[in-house]
C-alpha cells in the first residue's frame, strides 16, 4: 500500500533508520482515533491519554470511520505512515456506550486489542490539582487479585504497562518519579463475570518522616475512570511468542567460574591444561639429582653422615 | 541520658512510612516500577465511598512502593542522585520483529584475518599548507581532488601538454566510481549469502559468505538462461553470441506413457500434490481463496 521510499538526502535516510528494526528499540508511539461517532466522556478520555502519553503520541483530530474489531486493515496503514504501534480508538453506539479500544501492532501487523466501556469518567479538567509535567515516568499499581488470573485483566495490565511506561532504563532520578497510575480491580459480578476496573491517576508529594524514607501522599491528577470489559482478540501465538523474543545482546551476562562460598567470600575458579608431570619445569634441587652408579655408596654416605654430626657437635 | 523519650516525641511529629495490614505482601517490578498487590478488596468500603477507599489504598501501595525504590543502589549523577533500576521481570511484546544481521562485507573479512581494528579518528585535522584545522574527510577536507592547488607540477612521465587540473578531477571520478561499484557488489553479495544462508539469519547470526561469489554468479548464469528460453522458439533459433555460455546438461527424459507399472505414475503425481497441497506447501496454495473463488466461478 504505501510506496517504498527511497532517500535521496540524509535526513530522510536518518529517519528511514530510526524506524528500521533494532536491537533496543524506540519507544511505542500511540495514535489517539476517533471513531465515526463520539461522546464527551470518550472525547474526554481520548484527550486525557493522550496528554499522559505525550511526545510520543499522535492525535487525530477528525473522526474516523473505524470499526476495528470488523475490519483492522487500517490500523496497518495508520502504524506505517506514522511508524505507531499503538492504538485508542473511542467510540460510541447505543450498543456499546462509551468505548475505548486499545489495540497493538507487531511488525504493523494487529497483535491484540481489548474494548472496555467508560461506565463513569472524570478528565484531568475537572481536578483543580497541579499536574506533573509531561514526559514523566510514571509508576504503576495492580491492586486485586484478578490480574494474574483472567486473560481480560492480564491483557489491560499488559497494555497500560505497555502504553506508559515510556522508556526501559537502567537508572531513574529520584526526584524524577512525579505520579503513579493506579488500577483496582473490582469484585465479580453476580454472574461470575469480569467485574469493573477503577483507573486514577495521583500525583506523588514526599513529605518528610523523621527517618530516612520519606512519607508518600497522594494527590488525585486525573484522569479517572471507571470501567467493564468489553470484546477482546488475544494474539496469535506464535506471533506472541516471536514478539517476546530478546536479542542475545540485551539478555544478562552470567559471569561463570565466580561463585560465594558459604561464608561469603568470592571464589573463582580457574581451569588448567592437561600437565605432564614428568616434564614440568620447576626449580632444581641438586641434591635430588640422580647421581652414576656409585662404587662405595654406602662408605660415602656413612661418612657425609658423620661429617654432618661432627658439625653439630661443634656447634 | 536518656533521649528515647525525646525521639519518640520527634517521631510522633511525623507520619509513619510503614503501612500494616497487608496479609500478602506485595510483589515487585521495579524495573517498570510496578507494584501488584494481591490482598482482596474491601467491597463494602468500595461501595461506600469508593475514592477515598481506592485513595487510601493507592497511598499505602505507593508508600510500600517507594520505600523499595528508596533501598535500591543508588549513584550520584549530574541529574541528581538515580537509583539503579534492576531488569524489568513482566515481558512485554516488541513492536518490531528482531533486525536480521547483515552479512559480513569483504573488507570486514579481511580485516578479522589480518586483525585490523577500528579506531576512532579525530575529524579535524591541521592543515599545513594553509597553518588551519580542517576536516579529515567531507566538504572543504584536506583530502579534496587536489585541483585547488594554485599550482600542480607536472608528474616525471606525463605529457607536458597534458592539463593536470583536469587529471586530478578525473582521478578522484574514478576513485568515487570504484568505491560506487565495490559497495554495489557488496549489497550483491550479501542479498546472495542471506538468501542461501537462511538458517543462520533466521538464528540471528551473520550468514555465510564464503561461497557468496560463485553464487552470485550461478543465479547470474540461471537468469541468462531464462532469459533465453522466454523468446518465441525457446532460443532454440537465437543468433549465437560470441562468449555465450552453453546450457549444462538440460535433457528432457520422457517416461513411456503406457507402463505395466503404475507405482511410478502414481508417486510422481502424489509427489506434485504434496508440494503443492500437502503439508509442505501450506504457503503455495491459500486455500480459503481458492475455495471461494471456485464458489464464485459457479
Amino acid at each position: 500500500m504505501l510506496r517504498t521510499i527511497t532517500p535521496r538526502n540524509a535526513r530522510v535516510k536518518r529517519v528511514m533508520k530510526n524506524r528500521e528494526a533494532k536491537t533496543e528499540e524506540n519507544i511505542k508511539t500511540a495514535i489517539f482515533i476517533r471513531g465515526s461517532q463520539t461522546s464527551q466522556i470518550v472525547n474526554d478520555a481520548l484527550a486525557d491519554l493522550y496528554m499522559l502519553k505525550k511526545p510520543h503520541a499522535v492525535n487525530f483530530t477528525k473522526k474516523n470511520q473505524i470499526h476495528p474489531f470488523e475490519d483492522h486493515s487500517n490500523l496497518q496503514f495508520f502504524s506505517q505512515k506514522n511508524d505507531a504501534s499503538l492504538f485508542v480508538i473511542g467510540t460510541h453506539s447505543k450498543k456499546r456506550p462509551n468505548t475505548l479500544t486499545f489495540a497493538r501492532m507487531f511488525d504493523h501487523q494487529l497483535l491484540d486489542m481489548m474494548e472496555v466501556s467508560i461506565e463513569k469518567g472524570t478528565p484531568m479538567k475537572d481536578f483543580k490539582t497541579p499536574k506533573s509535567a509531561i514526559g514523566m515516568k510514571p509508576c504503576f499499581m495492580f491492586n486485586g487479585d484478578m490480574w494474574d488470573q483472567n486473560p481480560n485483566y492480564i491483557m489491560f495490565k499488559s497494555m497500560i504497562l505497555d502504553f506508559y511506561h515510556g522508556q526501559t532504563v537502567d537508572k531513574v532520578a529520584l526526584a524524577g518519579l512525579e505520579y503513579v497510575i493506579s488500577v483496582t480491580s473490582g469484585p465479580m459480578t453476580s454472574e461470575g463475570k469480569p467485574g469493573k476496573i477503577y483507573l486514577r491517576t495521583y500525583t506523588i508529594v514526599l513529605k518528610r518522616s523523621g527517618v530516612k524514607l520519606p512519607r508518600i501522599e497522594l494527590v488525585e491528577m486525573g484522569p479517572s475512570m471507571d470501567m467493564t470489559f468489553g470484546r477482546m482478540t488475544e494474539a496469535k501465538i506464535d506471533v506472541w511468542k516471536q514478539s517476546l523474543r530478546v536479542p542475545k545482546e540485551l539478555k544478562p551476562k552470567k559471569k561463570k567460574n565466580i561463585t560465594k562460598d558459604v561464608m561469603g567470600d568470592t571464589v573463582g575458579r580457574i581451569h588448567m591444561g592437561r600437565q605432564d608431570f614428568d616434564k614440568i619445569q620447576t626449580r632444581k634441587m641438586k641434591g635430588l639429582k640422580k647421581r652414576a652408579a656409585p662404587t662405595e655408596e654406602s662408605g660415602e654416605s656413612g661418612d657425609k653422615k658423620q661429617r654432618v654430626d661432627e658439625n653439630d657437635d661443634e656447634e | 541520658m536518656d533521649v528515647s523519650g525525646v525521639l519518640e516525641a520527634h517521631k510522633q511529629k511525623f507520619k509513619s512510612v510503614s503501612v500494616e495490614g497487608k496479609v500478602i505482601p506485595l510483589e515487585y517490578d521495579l524495573g517498570l516500577l510496578t507494584a501488584y498487590d494481591q490482598n482482596p478488596i474491601d467491597e463494602t468500603e468500595l461501595k461506600k465511598n469508593k475514592d477515598e477507599y481506592l485513595q487510601s489504598l493507592s497511598r499505602d501501595n505507593a508508600q510500600l512502593l517507594f520505600n523499595e525504590i528508596f533501598q535500591l543502589p543508588t549513584i550520584s549523577d549530574d541529574n541528581g542522585v538515580m537509583a539503579m533500576l534492576p531488569v524489568p521481570t513482566t515481558l512485554l511484546p516488541r513492536e518490531k520483529p528482531l533486525p536480521k544481521p547483515k552479512p559480513e562485507t569483504r573488507w570486514e573479512k579481511f580485516a578479522k584475518a589480518k586483525g585490523i581494528v577500528n579506531r576512532k579518528k579525530e575529524r579535524m585535522v591541521f592543515d599545513d599548507n594553509t597553518g588551519e584545522y580542517k576536516p579529515r574527510w567531507g566538504y572543504k577536507g584536506i583530502n579534496d581532488d587536489g585541483s585547488k592547488d594554485w599550482i600542480i607540477e607536472v608528474p616525471s612521465g606525463a605529457n607536458p601538454m597534458e592539463d593536470q587540473y583536469e587529471a586530478r578531477r578525473e582521478a578522484k571520478k574514478e576513485r568515487v566510481e570504484k568505491n560506487d561499484k565495490r559497495r554495489q557488489r557488496n549489497m550483491e553479495e550479501a542479498a546472495v549469502a542471506s538468501k542461501m544462508d537462511q538458517k543462520t539469519v533466521n538464528k540471528g547470526e551473520r550468514p555465510n559468505m564464503d561461497n557468496a561469489r560463485a553464487m552470485k554468479r550461478k543465479e547470474i548464469e540461471n537468469q541468462i538462461l531464462i532469459s533465453k528460453n522466454s523468446t518465441a522458439s525457446a532460443g532454440k533459433f537465437d543468433q549465437a553470441i560470441k562468449g555465450d555460455l552453453k546450457p549444462k546438461g538440460i535433457k528432457r527424459k520422457f517416461e513411456p506413457n503406457v507402463t505395466a507399472d503404475l507405482s511410478k505414475e502414481k508417486a510422481g503425481n502424489m509427489s506434485i500434490l504434496d508440494r503443492v497441497v500437502g503439508k509442505n506447501g501450506e504457503d503455495l496454495v491459500n486455500v480459503r481463496k481458492a475455495i471461494k473463488a471456485t464458489k464464485s466461478r459457479k
